[in-house]
């Protein structure tokens, strides 16, 4: 029968609490996938709405047609991780070890009480092939972890991938238990305290050649570090031992040679055991290495490690998105998973079509893994700060992807990321951070040219071609720009119409007054259709002068927005 | 002739059926296409950071230089807007070398020979009209085409080098290559009203609308584009409505016309 | 970058206004490769009438009915122009060709007898040849006094209906106006007149409009409008409204930059494009150096520089607004080549003591001289190169201005140059047409 440190009293309230929490953690976080609202149109659904659709979803899907897709999903993408596997095999190799080496330590090792001791009617810790197996998977877990430190760094595109402060901890924790354990193995292979403790519990220590000769057995065979056994035993005394070890310890212990990476660690920590089982390090080891399993327990639900729940969710709900379009609660729902369910692999930063201009702009925040997370912050209440520098990059972000799909394509998990932008595009416009074009045209060109709070004239040339004055000098204010556009043509209405036409903003440059220019919603609603400039009698570059007042109006008319918090 | 397909970011995304028959016709005419790695041509960030775009079309032809290869792209606003980068990168020293300098920090070299090529061009100049002519065994005849031409692969004639800005016979080259007729239609070099999609739906709808009127009253019966910006726009703004005017892109017309299946064109029919 | 850099053009056209336009179409119809380097947008400032010959002399300001009658007078009294160096028959035929092919594409001129007089928006008449099938209805009917009803659209600034009936009324009796309403533009304060144009090449508009006039026709028995009926098929939209109508319609053409402006120089670039001529549309040429039997030019635009390679070039870069000529203190020069300018000896003999004088200026009759086919003098005074030409208003002795003979001009000493072209470079002879 496998003995288990529940049994411990303080263990087991402990491991109850934990469970406690963190199945509150996990309660949370679910809830938060029908209540985050992410998107305007997620304000017409209710949480009602949102749980009856999951509830529906799931169930319907279950006697529906979609069944074999979210099953295909299941295999394909959950176990055998084919999106990962073809987007990135390090990684892939390096997932598929940390999973397999995980899930097999906590059947056979921590749920060893309940599970392989149930199973397996031989289960010693000690024994083989579970003294060999524990380390084998431990060490694939180890490895399966550098493995993805790799093909994570490899693939970064610009700045890391989104990370949140909970993932670090998790991360260290997770470092404990494998460390911990290794150690309290090594410990206890090495340890003569733990020797004795047995032999007492046996009633071996009794006669005192018999002894002996155990330890050197032990000594030997098994690497424990008695400090006090020098030179070679006495043959007889040997063969008594090892009489007595056959008869009360093999059938319990392997010898430990076979945990490969715990012995080689208990002969090198040999000169310092004897300190280490003074200070009952054994006892310390195995605290550790249970509290912070527990702890993780209770830190799971809230670090990218969650995605082990979130993940499955997220492909089994593509899998049925994909045989049949959801409901627009079943959407809202699935964009609020998607922001929870993001481990911040960061596969997508690196084929992000917009990744060069990242790093241009030296704003990683144009990189959808960042964006995951933006629009989480944004959507969600703390979001309080709408109207900082900061806030401009998160805008730049979003509305600078082109909607390419890419991300979508390679997100392991199956994200719907292209639905997501949208949905984070209508949130930082309802606070206040439409696209320039938008924001810009709120107001009539003369009061951005009173908010620029310059002279008339005075603001910096708009660009290189600005600048110069032989762009514009030679105009004749023909106004064959107006008459050949297509914007000034297709205005209804004196409202809908555009203030200024292309000739009169050539007009206000050749006046030196570009502040008037900047906010004009002829420059922000030019269709760049290069009509203007192809056809003036001068060869006036106009549409080129639009652009560069664009992008001047862009950097210049920012500072001095009146910016809204919301509502 | 080798090219290094430039399909940029919405033909993949939101068109895929350009590819599919860009693909097509042009494996049968003889056209080898090569894909690279490439991000986004830096169009959707020109107006606002001239710079940045350059930057990444930079990137791209960089790469298609590093793999000796010209490049094609389907995408009349690629196609505009890597042909602006290397007339910006010919006309500002200080700004090719701080591209020159953000290429090398990636190991890639500034381009200075890649040339951009438009898929018109390439079949009605390089694979030639005459080829394309003799590829057809199922002619469109009768057919009514209007060809809209598209701003960007258009103009500023003086960059994108397309055809004669003011009188184009390219595109109506191509469509009476596939013996249908092309229909002369007075909005035919207007634009489509995309770029302005976002910043001013209304004014768009508008255009759009107009330009889909003019070509049904001069008689056409399905109206062809090459560039997938405009495509999405026309279907977009006739979505749902009865009277919609067909809608194909060139090479679609074109695999028709050399007897391919519609499927393998990535047309529903 | 586009690859055609080596290939050598049988002609270089350069500049692009009526002279230019015209000698790039006579060269690609007689089967000759063009390279047409020049923006089109002096054009704009056209009307769209095309003038041969209306005034002689000068001083008096004869006015005459046939242009070949003037033509006659004129090579009476001033053998050097170039008008009479081409030959009424060249002129003949030039203009023919050009208004052929102005209706090819769209724009289509009345057949052309003599010279007309059209009514124009600032209530005046305009004597002139080649008339827009447009506004021919326009001329007859002040000939012959119809009674008429002018008809302006609210917004329309360009153009008022009833301002031209105060003009006119007590030459043309007849004579009302009405405003209406442009369709779809009751939210509109300000209409722009290539708009309207646009507009009009929808028939559903156009049956709004009908809808709006016909209430308004009364006893008019001719109908003038501004000149907005369509724009790139003018000729199709006007009949439409005269069919709709039921009567003669006719456009008055207005002020430049105005829609027959760049319907013209539509028309033109529609034409000159479907014959296949090569177009440089922004560039422009800044230099030209002749080697042996080839014209090496130097070409910029907003992309660069580059060069071509032509057997033959026609030079038809215009006066002081086309930048074909210029002026600084030393005097008038030709900027391309530094070929020889026929001017005043100095600066204050460049303008008359009266400023509106009748005669014109000495410096409006400045220009390039050149031999007895059209080849421009080096300053030598030699030609400055076997198949170089100068065509259009950039030859000197003429006052096309004052004398109305802008278009003749333009397109009888371009046709002249490419017939000697042809012949030179052993192409066909011109087609007849
Ligand atoms: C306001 C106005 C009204 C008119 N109305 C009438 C009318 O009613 N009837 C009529 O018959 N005529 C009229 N004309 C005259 C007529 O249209 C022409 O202007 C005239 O015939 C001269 O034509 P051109 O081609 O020689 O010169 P321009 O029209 O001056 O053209 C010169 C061309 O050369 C180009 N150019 C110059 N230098 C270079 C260079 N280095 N490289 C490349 N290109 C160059 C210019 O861009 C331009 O395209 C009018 C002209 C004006 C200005
Ligand atoms: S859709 Fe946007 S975020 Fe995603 S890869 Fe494309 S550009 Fe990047
Ligand atoms: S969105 Fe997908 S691909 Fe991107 S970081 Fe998150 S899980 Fe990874
Ligand atoms: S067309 Fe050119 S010259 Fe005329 S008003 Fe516009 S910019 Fe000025
Ligand atoms: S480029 Fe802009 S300003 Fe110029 S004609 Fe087109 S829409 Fe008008």
């Amino acid at each position: 029968m496998a003995d288990t440190v529940f049994h411990e009293g303080f263990f087991r309230i402990a491991l109850w609490v934990s469970l406690a929490l963190g199945g509150l953690g996990l309660l949370w976080r679910l809830v938060t996938w029908l209540t985050v609202r992410i998107g305007s149109d997620a304000r017409e659904v209710s949480f009602g709405q949102r749980l009856w659709a999951a509830i529906g979803g799931g169930v319907g899907a279950l006697f529906s047609r979609r069944l074999p897709g979210m099953m295909g999903a299941f295999f394909l993408d959950v176990l055998f991780q084919r999106r990962l596997f073809a987007t990135s095999k390090l990684r892939w190799a390096g997932h598929l070890m940390i999973l397999v080496g995980f899930t097999v330590l906590l059947v056979m090792h921590a749920l060893a009480a309940w599970l392989s001791g149930k199973l397996f009617d031989n289960y010693y810790a000690t024994l083989n092939p579970f003294l060999l197996l524990r380390n084998v998977f431990g060490a694939m877990a180890v490895i399966g972890v550098v493995l993805l430190a790799l093909g994570r760094r490899r693939d970064w595109a610009f700045g890391r991938p989104a990370r949140r402060p909970a993932d670090g901890i998790f991360a260290a924790l997770l470092a404990v238990v494998l460390v911990s354990g290794f150690l309290l193995e090594a410990q206890k292979i090495a340890s003569p305290k733990a020797f004795y403790r047995m032999t007492d519990e046996f009633g071996l220590g009794t006669d005192a050649e018999e002894l002996a000769g155990l330890r050197w057995v032990w000594k030997q065979d098994y690497g424990v570090a008695f400090t006090d056994l020098h030179g070679e035993p006495d043959a007889d005394v040997l063969a008594e031992g090892r009489e007595l070890n056959s008869q009360a310890c093999v059938d319990c212990h392997a010898r430990p040679q076979s945990a490969f990476v715990s012995y080689p660690m208990a002969r090198a920590m040999a000169p310092v055991t004897a300190t280490l089982d003074a200070a009952n390090a054994d006892r310390a080891l195995l605290w550790l290495h249970v509290l912070a399993c527990l702890l993780g327990i209770v830190v799971l639900p809230f670090t990218r490690f969650f995605h082990a729940v979130a993940d499955p969710v997220s492909l089994v709900a593509r899998g049925a998105a994909a045989s049949g379009p959801l409901s627009l609660a079943g959407r809202v729902s699935r964009r609020a998973l998607a922001a929870d369910a993001c481990i911040r692999c960061g596969l997508c930063d690196a084929r992000c079509s917009v990744a060069p201009i990242a790093r241009w702009l030296d704003n990683p925040e144009l990189l959808p893994s960042r964006k995951v997370q933006a629009t989480r912050r944004v959507a969600g209440r703390a979001w309080t700060r709408v109207g900082d520098g900061d806030a401009d990059r998160l805008a730049q972000g979003a509305h600078l992807c082109t909607d390419c799909g890419r991300c979508t394509l390679r997100c392991p998990v199956g994200l719907d990321l292209a639905d997501l932008w949208d949905a984070g595009r209508d949130d930082l416009a309802a606070r206040g951070l439409p696209a320039p074009a938008t924001w810009i045209q709120e107001q009539p060109a003369i009061a951005w040219a009173e908010a620029l709070g310059t002279e008339l004239g005075r603001v910096p040339p708009a660009g290189p071609l600005s600048a110069d004055r032989r762009t514009f000098s030679a105009c004749v204010q023909c106004q064959t720009c107006t008459n050949v556009c297509p914007v000034v043509a297709h205005g209804g209405t004196d409202a809908d119409r555009v203030d200024l036409t292309p000739q009169k903003v050539m007009n206000l440059l050749r006046l030196g007054m570009v502040d008037l220019a900047l906010g004009s919603r002829m420059v922000w609603d030019c269709a760049t259709c290069y009509q203007c400039q192809e056809n003036c009698p001068e060869g006036i570059r106009v549409t080129d002068v639009m652009l560069e007042l664009r992008g001047a109006a862009w950097r210049q008319l920012g500072p001095v927005r009146d910016r809204r918090r919301p509502e | 002739m080798n090219y290094a397909l430039f399909l940029g970011c919405k033909i993949p995304s939101k068109v895929p059926a350009y590819e599919v028959s860009t693909r097509a016709v042009l494996g049968r005419l003889g056209v080898v296409l090569h894909d690279l790695p490439f991000d986004c041509c830096g169009y959707p960030v020109r107006s606002l950071d001239r710079d940045a775009s350059v930057v990444a079309a930079a990137r791209n032809m960089a790469l298609a230089a590093r793999a000796g290869l010209d490049v094609l792209t389907p995408c009349k606003c690629c196609f505009g807007n890597l042909r602006h980068a290397q007339r910006l990168l010919d006309e500002d020293a200080n700004l090719r070398e701080r591209v020159a300098a953000a290429l090398k920090a990636e190991g890639l070299d500034l381009p200075t020979s890649v040339r951009v090529e438009h898929l018109l061009p390439v079949l009605a100049r390089g694979v030639g009209l005459e080829a394309v002519e003799a590829a057809v065994v199922a002619p469109r005849a009768g057919l009514r085409v209007a060809a809209h031409y598209g701003c960007h692969a258009l103009r500023p004639s003086a960059v994108t080098r397309f055809d004669n800005p003011m009188a184009p016979t390219l595109f109506e080259n191509l469509v009476r290559a596939t013996g249908a007729q092309a229909v002369e239609w007075p909005r035919r070099l207007e634009c489509c009203g995309e770029p302005l999609h976002e910043a001013n739906p209304t004014l768009s709808d508008r255009i759009a609308q107009g330009k889909v009127a003019d070509a049904r009253e001069a008689g056409a019966q399905v109206l062809v584009t090459a560039c997938p910006y405009c495509h999405m726009r026309f279907l977009s703004i006739q979505a749902g409505r009865p009277d919609a005017l067909p809608m194909m892109l060139y090479p679609q017309l074109l695999g028709l016309a050399m007897g391919m299946t519609p499927r393998s064109l990535g047309l529903d029919a | 970058m586009s690859g055609q850099q080596s290939k050598t053009w049988d002609v270089a056209v350069v500049g692009a206004g009526m002279a230019g336009m015209s000698a790039a179409l006579f060269a690609a119809s007689r089967g000759l490769s063009v390279l047409h380097v020049g923006n089109g947008g002096g054009l704009l400032f056209a009307s769209g009438l095309l003038d041969v010959l209306g005034v002689h002399p000068v001083a008096p300001g004869r006015v005459w009915d046939r242009p070949w009658d003037a033509l006659a007078a004129l090579g009476k009294d001033d053998p050097g122009h170039p008008l009479v160096r081409v030959g009424a028959d060249a002129v003949r035929v030039a203009m023919e060709r050009v208004m052929s092919e102005l209706g090819d594409a769209g724009m289509p001129y009345a057949p052309a007898e003599g010279n007309r007089q059209v009514p124009t928006s600032l209530g005046t008449t305009k004597v002139t040849y080649g008339v827009p099938r447009s506004m021919v209805a326009g001329a007859q009917a002040f000939a012959e006094g119809l009674p008429t009803l002018l008809v302006d659209f609210r917004g329309l600034r360009e153009f008022s209906a009833c301002q031209v009936v105060q003009t006119m009324g007590d030459r043309w009796p007849g004579l009302r106006c009405a405003r209406v309403e442009f369709p779809d533009s009751e939210a509109l304060s300000e209409l722009y007149a290539v708009h309207v144009a646009t507009a009009l090449e929808s028939s559903a508009t156009r049956e709004r409009l009908f809808e709006r006039v016909r209430p308004l026709l009364g006893d008019a028995s001719a109908v003038g409008f501004p000149a907005v009926l369509g724009l790139s098929r003018s000729g199709q939209v006007h009949q439409a409204f005269e069919a709709a109508l039921g009567m003669p319609v006719f456009e008055i053409p207005t002020m430049p930059t105005s829609v027959p402006g760049l319907r013209l120089k539509g028309a033109l670039e529609a034409a000159v494009g479907a014959h296949g001529v090569s177009r440089r549309v922004q560039s422009v040429v800044t230099g030209i150096v002749f080697d042996g039997d080839v014209a090496q030019l130097t070409l910029h635009d907003a992309a660069g520089g580059q060069t071509a390679a032509a057997r033959a070039v026609i030079l038809a870069t215009g006066r002081f607004v086309g930048k074909g000529l210029v002026a600084d203190r030393r005097g008038v020069a030709e900027p391309i080549l530094g070929l020889r300018v026929e001017q005043p000896e100095a600066r204050d003999s460049w303008h008359s003591r009266r400023f509106l004088e009748p005669a014109g200026h000495p410096i409006n009759r400045a220009g390039l001289v050149t031999d007895s086919v059209g080849r421009p003098l080096d300053a030598a005074g030699n030609p400055a190169w076997r198949r170089l030409y100068a065509v259009g208003s950039i030859l000197g002795r003429q006052d096309w201005m004052r004398q109305k003979c802008g278009s003749g001009l333009s397109a009888g000493t371009a046709w002249a140059a490419v017939d000697a072209i042809a012949g030179d470079l052993g192409g066909p002879g011109p087609v007849a047409g």
